[in-house]
């Protein structure tokens, strides 16, 4: 009776089709959703684009130590050093990042400089929005990517690029 | 001496007696590690790091201060001295401030290569660190105290090595420091070796500091650029927006003829390459203004007028002023391009030495020329006038270290009180300008010995300074400019009983040696060759001109009759540097290659922007005539190499540059990638080459195809290319028969550079001059010299 | 002055002049002085050599090397002048001996090293004194004088046709200095720093030349041997120890002071008779035998003969003779930090373990004693001392090492006491007695 076996075989199929149509829908309404983030949701464990952290006292953390650029299997960071002044103190140790860019295009996303941070200043923050129409706007430079001053010297920290389209301020406020 | 049998972890090693254990060690291949223990300075054994143990010994040794004995049984590998290396890791990282991150030495530290062997990544200190403030000791020198782990390797290389003495130990215990011998700045010769024998980043370098990363840099080991001894250097180089930017000089390459060394030019004043002054573009004077113009325009300016005034007046109408600071490849295609292209013999270059008179003393005996490092070997030397410590560091360098190691007798004869005098066996002092005197003493001539006489040396000592001379085997005799023409003749012969005897003279540009061995001379072709038997060259280029050409003096007074219609500089200040009157050339078309508009290149009509010896490659001859690589390291961009410019001037003129070049041939060239070319710049010339119907793979540019001919046609520099693109250096021999020639003595100008002076380079590093104003004087009072 | 003490089982050899004026030259040579010279004068020097070695005379600074054989290693013949040298620098905490034969007997030392230069054929001598003793110098400079005055030193000394000059020379206040190469660098005008051995001072000393440099107790005794007799002498003592030797007794005892007492006495009767026992009645909790250096002994250990060899087999040393009693008030956390700080100071810091391994135990028994030990420094302070015994460039390391290890091994309980915490339990009985270290 090979009708009846077809016909028990379409049945079969069809019956986890039926089931599945009223289970709850888990796709994201991304970029649907409420909210500045529109709907994405992330594990915290999620690799955006990167953050530079600032420490306590609102300097950065960052000592341009290049252990990051040396890390990077696609050599997509590039620094520039200098040294702090007694004048002009930009991190906590004698030198600070003059220049400090990554290269979306060739990112992997791979988190090696997040690892190979002896200060712990460049870490994964969860912006993911980085199509453009123009390519040298995916070289991001320190400014845009410097977290910024901690809560009790005047801002909370941002770690998505969409939280700054929500208003929070894009960079940093110096000296405060 | 006899070989002592010795037994380390089971292999037998055999190694001359009296060898220090560490060394038998390391030649066997077994890694013994030491902070403290440095090749050829005192022993310390105080960082105990090398503790082996030595069978019937009760405690652990130092294999840096044991010396091996027959039968010994060494064991350097157990647990128990893996403990002891690991627990003096411990000790040290205790005060230690961890600051890797930001240390310059951070991956180059010997720290941190000993904590990842031999463990302690776990630190167990928990109490608070002992803090002290960084230092400034001088402009080039900064110290931070927490990170110095007393090594004594600064305090030994300052004293022993470089007889300076300004660093020691103050306070004891933990709190012992290195401190510089004023307070809290050092006064020393800024030599940097205390810097670069720092096994961590206590000591680090003012021009270097906290600007990048070792592994950030191509690192080229090259030949110096400022004394005539030709220290190798490693350039750390890195990207910048206008070219590669040299961010480091050092000693890493410990390979070259300097060992250890390196004094203050070497390792900071390559910064000349990116002062704000340099010229990038090509100046054409308009309107009697020098305006910026482009390569081509100034290219067939110069063709033209080059053209017209050859064909129109002669050669004899265009004079040629060489450089001693190009490369052997550009002097030797310079002196060609003046006579073949130019049809001229009026080339010169400012001379500081008499190498032709050096060359016609020793035609019976080319092989008496010795090397740099015949002069660390020789038992004996007899330096004639000329301050090495301050003109010639790297020989002053080889000469002390001959004298503590060797234990040589050094005999010094000098109008000045020189600081050599303190290694002398014996120290004579002669009024100024009795050089000439000395030599015809020496020679024999008793009755010259009264000219030598003011001094508290009196007539039986000179004697028998001149008995004990005689009986010196394998006498090195080193002179300077001092001893010129016919003084330089009678030197020779006074030594022509001594067996063995070997000579030096000295000459002061980086390679004023090359200049001369390239025959930028109006009456000597390369390798010494007098114009009247031209040999090889008439064949080899298709003719010569026949006639003595000017010296630069000779220029300046046809220039000042009006004769002299065209006057072509390649890397020379005379202006500056010879005080000519600027107003003898105004009726010429002068043409002036020179990175800075120079006292000379003010007065042109075209000035091209050249590239330094940083930024090139070629070759090199010091002073002893050793013939070294020069690699490119640097670049700016806008400037173009000599080579390139004169082949470019001689293509722009109509002629055959394959010819000129003889490119293809013998080891053939390639697109430029072996002179460390970027990769625009190899388009450039491709586009170029194609325009002119060249072929692209081979590049009339190529040093290389100059050397090619330079080694056919000249038989001292026929050394093995092999060793010499290896990076080692390569003693060229005199040419013997019938070369050289006794000039008049009055064409020598001494540079008088100083240890802090380098002529118009060091007018144009910050560094130096930083180093000069904080020695309390004024760069302008220092004399302005050309190169 | 310091009063002296007295005790009917001393032997007075080395201290018999003391208390007798013998600081005056006429009182000197009525009291047997400058005999054993005269006689010296007369013998061979290998003769003087034998009766030095046979009398079984060990150095007396600490390490117990024979005095004779050091001398018979001194060449015969040498290019370079030889020269003989008295360290007087003691400043091993504990100790006071060579202080007192300075105050009374100098011209003993003058003699003694009179005599070691004709053993070796040397004609100068160096009596270098401690920086802190700088009243003895004083007593030394008269005494020299004195004996220059005499024609008992310079030109043909006692008329004979041998010269020999001596010249004192003080210290700058560093314990290093006790070291015999650093004694020769800080005698040369230098650091005092160690010299690399070998080559040994016996072959190139000061300024190079062979040098013989010996104790300045051991130089004391030497007249007395020459006078005495090898025989008599090393009768004093059991076999290879031989004499009488100061003891420096001190710390927690009714009668502390330095005591001659033969070789070979025993510790606990030296304690409990010739110390008159320990002050107030109280019990015995450590003694250190021979100075701060030398690992501590517990009461169970003490009944032992006081000689080199009986006391290495305790597993401790005879040192300097400083002995130094600890009763049950003393805290052992506060004697380790006490005798670490000591030793943290005087570090000379040429190597790398005793710099900075005295610096870290410092920092960790300050911070365990004002109760912020964790159980792991236990741990840690016995790991870093062993790390640091054997391997120092010089002696001070194993000095600062050794007695820490061993109050840890004999006294964890007490660090233990320390942990979490708690306040030191020994300050809470109230008044703490000082500590009894002389530095």
């Amino acid at each position: 009776m090979p009708v009846l076996k077809n016909i028990a075989a379409i049945a079969k199929g069809m019956s986890i089709t039926f089931m599945e149509m009223f289970q709850p829908t888990i796709v994201e309404n991304y970029p649907d959703g409420p909210g500045p983030l529109k709907g994405a949701k992330f594990q915290a464990r999620f690799r955006g684009t990167h953050v530079l952290q600032r420490d306590e006292n609102g300097l950065e953390k960052c000592v341009a130590c290049f252990l990051c650029a040396a890390n990077c299997p696609s050599n997509c960071i590039y620094i520039e050093a200098a040294e702090n002044t007694a004048e002009q103190r930009v991190s906590g140790a004698e030198r600070y990042a003059k220049i400090y860019n990554i290269d979306y295009n060739r990112c992997i996303f791979c988190g090696y400089c997040v690892e190979a941070c002896p200060t712990d200043a460049i870490t994964h923050g969860h912006g993911f929005e980085v199509a453009t129409f123009n390519v040298s706007g995916l070289i991001y430079r320190k400014e845009q990517m410097l977290a910024p001053m901690p809560a009790h010297m005047g801002a909370n920290a941002v770690f998505n690029q969409d939280e700054i389209g929500a208003g929070a301020p894009a960079v940093a406020v110096q000296g405060s | 001496m006899p070989d002592v049998n010795i037994t380390v972890d089971g292999k037998k090693v055999a190694a001359p007696a009296g060898t220090l254990l560490i060394e038998a060690c390391k030649n066997a291949g077994i890694e013994v590690p030491s902070f403290c223990y440095y090749p050829n300075l005192s022993l310390q054994g105080a960082c105990r790091m090398c503790l082996v143990k030595v069978e019937k010994m009760p405690k652990l040794q130092t294999a840096c201060t044991t010396v091996i004995s027959e039968g010994m049984i060494v064991a350097t590998n157990s647990d128990e001295i893996r403990q002891a290396r690991k627990s003096m890791i411990e000790f040290l990282l205790g005060n230690h401030p961890l600051d890797c991150p930001v240390c310059d030495a951070g991956g180059e530290c010997e720290l941190q290569d000993m904590a990842f062997s031999y463990g302690a990544a776990e630190s167990k200190y928990m109490e608070p660190k002992n803090h002290k403030e960084e230092q400034q000791w001088s402009p080039v020198v900064y110290f931070d105290r927490p990170r110095c782990i007393l090594c004594y390797r600064c305090v030994r290389v300052c004293g022993e090595g470089m007889d300076v003495w300004a660093l020691g130990v103050q306070n004891r215990g933990v709190s012992s420091i290195i401190a510089p011998n004023q307070d809290d700045h050092l006064e020393c010769e800024e030599c940097g070796m205390c810097i670069d024998i720092c096994p961590v980043g206590a000591l680090t370098s003012g021009a270097y500091r906290y600007k990048t990363r070792p592994w950030e840099m191509n690192h080229v080991g090259t030949t110096c650029t400022h004394c005539a001894d030709g220290c190798k250097t490693t350039l750390g180089v890195r990207r910048a927006d206008t070219g590669m930017e040299i961010v480091r000089g050092d000693n890493r390459d410990k390979s070259g003829i300097n060992g250890d060394f390196l004094c203050i030019k070497g390792r900071y004043a390559f910064d000349f390459a990116h002062h704000k002054e340099r010229l990038t573009q090509p100046l054409i004077r308009k309107d009697g203004r020098l305006t910026p113009s482009t390569w081509e325009e100034a290219f067939e300016v110069i063709g033209s007028r080059l053209t017209e005034v050859r064909d129109c007046d002669g050669g004899q109408a265009i004079g040629v002023l060489g450089s001693t600071r190009t490369t052997n490849e550009e002097n030797y295609l310079l002196q060609k391009f003046a006579r073949v292209v130019l049809q001229t013999n009026n080339i010169d270059h400012h001379r500081t030495a008499d190498f032709p008179a050096f060359v016609s003393a020793l035609t019976e005996r080319p092989e008496a020329a010795a090397s740099m490092r015949d002069v660390y070997n020789a038992p004996a030397i007899l330096l004639i006038g000329n301050d090495p410590t301050e003109q010639h560091p790297l020989l002053a360098w080889q000469i002390r270290n001959n004298v503590r190691l060797h234990r040589a007798r050094l005999y010094v004869i000098n109008s000045q009180p020189i600081k050599l005098r303190r290694q002398a066996t014996s120290f004579l002092q002669i009024p100024t300008g009795a050089e000439a005197q000395l030599s015809s003493f020496l020679a024999g001539q008793d009755s010259a010995i009264d000219a030598l006489l003011s001094g508290p040396t009196s007539r039986d000592e000179w004697i028998s300074l001149r008995e004990k001379l005689r009986s010196e085997p394998g006498l090195v005799i080193i002179f300077g400019s001092e001893i010129r023409g016919s003084d330089v003749v009678s030197l020779v012969k006074s030594a022509s009983g001594i067996h063995d005897v070997k000579f030096i003279c000295l000459g002061d540009y980086a390679n004023s040696r090359g200049a001369a061995d390239m025959g930028v001379y109006p009456d000597l072709l390369p390798g010494y060759q007098r114009l009247a038997d031209p040999g090889k060259f008439h064949e080899e280029w298709g003719g010569v001109p026949r006639a003595v050409g000017f010296t630069l003096p000779e220029m300046i007074e046809s220039a000042t009759a009006g004769k002299l219609k065209a006057w072509y500089v390649v890397g020379a200040n005379p202006v500056g540097r010879l005080a000519l009157d600027p107003f003898a050339f105004s009726q010429s078309f002068v043409v002036v290659q020179d990175m800075f508009l120079t006292e000379t290149a003010v007065i042109a009509d075209v000035v091209l922007p050249a590239a330094n010896a940083y930024e090139k490659s070629g070759t090199f001859t010091n002073t002893c005539g050793d013939l070294q690589l020069v690699k490119k390291a640097g670049e700016v961009t806008g400037t173009k190499s000599d080579f390139e410019i004169i082949v470019r001037i001689a293509g722009s003129m109509g002629y055959d540059v394959r010819k000129l070049v003889p490119f293809g041939r013998g080891m053939t060239a390639d697109m430029g990638q072996s002179r460390g070319a970027q990769s625009g710049e190899v388009d450039r010339h491709g586009v170029w080459l194609e325009a002119s119907g060249l072929e692209l793979k081979m590049s009339p540019f190529d040093p290389m195809a100059i050397l090619d001919e330079i080694q056919r046609l000249l038989p001292g520099y026929a050394v093995s290319r092999m060793d010499l693109l290896a990076g080692n250096a390569q003693h060229t021999a005199l040419p013997a028969g019938k070369a050289g020639a006794l000039h008049d003595p009055k064409l020598i100008v001494p540079a008088d550079n100083n240890l802090f002076s380098s002529g118009t380079l060091g007018r144009y590093s910050r560094t130096l001059n930083s180093v000069i104003e904080n020695r309390h004087k004024k760069p302008e009072e220092l004399e302005v010299a050309a190169d | 002055m310091a009063d002296l003490v007295s005790h009917p089982d001393e032997v007075r050899v080395v201290s018999k002049r003391f208390g007798k004026g013998a600081t005056n030259i006429d009182r000197y040579l009525e009291l047997d002085g400058y005999k054993a010279v005269q006689k010296a004068l007369g013998m061979q020097p290998d003769a003087i050599v034998n009766e030095v070695k046979n009398s079984g005379l060990r150095g007396r600074g600490g390490a117990g090397f024979n005095t004779g054989m050091k001398w018979s290693f001194v060449p015969k013949q040498s290019p370079k002048p030889k020269y003989v040298l008295c360290n007087g620098d003691e400043s091993e905490p504990g100790t006071c001996k060579d202080r007192l034969i300075f105050e009374h007997d100098p011209h003993a030392m003058i003699e003694g090293v009179i005599i070691a230069g004709l053993a070796v054929g040397a004609t100068t001598g160096y009596i270098y004194i401690r920086g802190e003793y700088r009243y003895l110098l004083e007593i030394m400079q008269k005494a020299i004088a004195d004996a220059y005055s005499r024609g008992y030193l310079g030109k043909n000394i006692f008329g004979s046709d041998r010269h020999f000059d001596i010249y004192w020379h003080g210290g700058a206040g560093a314990y290093e200095v006790g070291e015999e190469s650093a004694l020769m660098e800080s005698l040369e005008g230098k650091r005092g720093i160690p010299r690399i051995r070998p080559p040994f001072p016996a072959v190139v000393g000061l300024w190079g030349g062979p040098t013989v440099i010996n104790n300045a107790e051991t130089l004391a005794s030497v007249p007395h041997i020459i006078l005495g007799g090898a025989d008599w002498y090393a009768n004093l003592g059991p076999p290879k120890n031989g004499g009488t030797r100061l003891f420096c007794l001190s710390g927690h005892l009714e009668h502390p002071g330095v005591y001659e007492l033969p070789m070979g006495y025993n510790l606990k009767r030296m304690i409990y008779e010739v110390g008159g026992g320990i002050l107030n009645g109280r019990k015995l909790k450590a003694v250190v035998p021979g100075g701060s250096s030398t690992p501590i002994l517990s009461p169970e250990e003490i009944d032992v003969a006081m000689d080199f060899d009986s006391l290495t087999k305790v597993g401790s040393m005879l040192g300097s003779g400083g002995v130094v009693v600890l009763d049950e008030t003393t805290c052992m956390v506060k004697f380790a930090l006490r005798i670490m700080k000591f030793y943290q100071h005087e570090s000379c810091g040429w190597c790398i373990p005793c710099r900075e391994g005295t610096d870290w135990l410092k920092k960790t028994l300050t911070r365990f004693h004002a109760g912020g030990g964790l159980k792991k420094d236990i741990d840690n302070i016995q790991y870093l001392s062993e790390n640091m015994l054997g391997r120092t460039f010089c002696p001070l390391g194993d000095a600062a090492a050794m007695p820490t290890i061993s109050i840890v091994k004999k006294f964890r309980k007490e660090f233990e006491e320390h942990l979490d915490g708690r306040p030191c339990p020994f300050e809470k009985q109230g008044k703490i007695e000082e500590l009894p270290v002389m530095v």
